[in-house]
């Protein structure tokens, strides 16, 4: 499995690896336009593969107010 | 993927609206051409320029000032801090602890100590606590970079920032708003200092992945009181529209700035109106008799004393 975190609404999820970026992302519900994603200090495109048992982080990009 | 620039290094941003993707080096160099690009275009900035770049904590205001610094320009920081229980004091850390890294000391003005913390000033007048920091922010920035002799205020709005509003400004038909809304808003005589937006070609993924990648830590919590704000509804219009069709926001930013369009004014064009008259209360400059912020401060003075005399009696 691939743990997504989703540092800012304190909330995890794990989806089913190996997959995209864009998989992951569509399947949990976000946009790509409005996250980006990084494993440890690496940045990832939305093309990009996760491996089976890797943790991503997903970051909010929207601003409010 | 490979990065479209070098062509070698694999490549960690793409960017569908610019069907571009690139490798940290050649995305460094690729945003801090699109913040140049438009400050030259628009004639945000002059070399000799002194620049109050105003943050906050979050990724824009800071990758702001750190492009603004790597180009040489001459700046110093203004943080306000809110009074926003937990958020502002993590905000102001990481404004400080940036600044630290860069040699500078941020300018800090307390908003409690000036007797206006924005969450308790929200409840006194009853209004949104969006409303009340968008003018409260306006008159601290303008005030710091006056009295600090700084040439030019900077914001840290981004392309994201500047269509919601113009999207929200055009469903509400707001004439003068659109007239006015633009990444440059001059100053007038020696009181009001002119303001500019130099991130406006630049998206919020963007300047997040550049603050990422440059290691800047911000804070990436939202402020706690813009759950319910307006731009956000825009904001996620335009993104849905942006999955679909990359490069619309900056087309519809683009095409509402062409100097033919006539919904709005270039600023250029803007009457000199001169020194406007000081505010019967603080001095500052404004069009009515006591300024905005002042009659703020006076409505929030009023209904805490009410407030305390209704605890009394």
């Amino acid at each position: 499995m691939i743990r997504l975190r989703f540092p800012q609404k304190k909330k995890e999820l794990e989806l089913p690896g190996p997959r995209r970026v864009m998989d992951l992302l569509a399947e949990a519900g976000v946009r790509p336009t409005t996250v980006i994603v990084t494993q440890g200090k690496k940045l990832l495109t939305k093309d990009q593969r996760v491996e089976d048992g890797a943790t991503i982080d997903v970051l909010s990009v929207v601003s409010g107010g | 993927m490979k990065c479209k620039r070098c062509r070698r290094a694999e490549a960690v941003v793409d960017l569908p609206s610019h069907h571009a993707a690139f490798c940290p080096d050649c995305f460094f160099v690729f945003f801090r051409r699109q913040v140049t690009e438009g400050i030259r275009k628009l004639r945000l900035l002059a070399p000799e320029d002194r620049v109050l770049v105003c943050v906050s904590g979050g990724k824009d205001s800071l990758v702001l000032w750190d492009v603004l610094m790597d180009e040489g320009y001459e700046t110093e920081g203004l943080y306000i801090d809110l009074g926003i229980d937990g958020y502002s004091d993590r905000s102001k850390g990481k404004v400080l602890a940036y600044a630290a890294s860069r040699g500078k000391t941020p300018i800090v003005v307390e908003l409690a100590k000036e007797g206006i913390p924005i969450p308790e000033a929200a409840r006194c007048v009853r209004m949104q606590e969006c409303a009340i920091c968008g003018t409260v922010k306006r008159y601290f920035f303008n005030r710091v970079a006056s009295e600090g002799k700084f040439t030019v205020v900077a914001t840290g709005h981004n392309l994201d920032d500047e269509t919601a509003r113009l999207l929200g400004n055009l469903l509400h038909w707001q004439r003068d708003h659109l007239a006015r809304q633009h990444p440059l808003l001059p100053g007038a005589g020696e009181g009001l200092v002119r303001k500019v937006k130099p991130l406006w070609r630049v998206s919020e993924v963007e300047t997040a992945s550049y603050g990422f990648l440059k290691g800047i830590d911000y804070v990436t919590e939202e402020c706690p009181m813009s759950a319910d704000a307006t731009s956000l509804v825009y904001k996620e219009a335009l993104s849905r529209i942006e999955d679909r069709m990359p490069g619309t926001r900056i087309v519809f930013y683009q095409g509402f700035l062409d100097p033919s369009n006539p919904l709005r004014k270039a600023p250029d064009a803007e009457e000199d109106v001169g020194t406007p008259p000081a505010c019967a209360s603080c001095g500052a400059p404004t069009f009515t008799e006591t300024c905005s912020f002042c009659r703020l401060k006076e409505r929030v003075r009023k209904a805490r004393s009410l407030r305390a005399g209704r605890v009394a009696g």
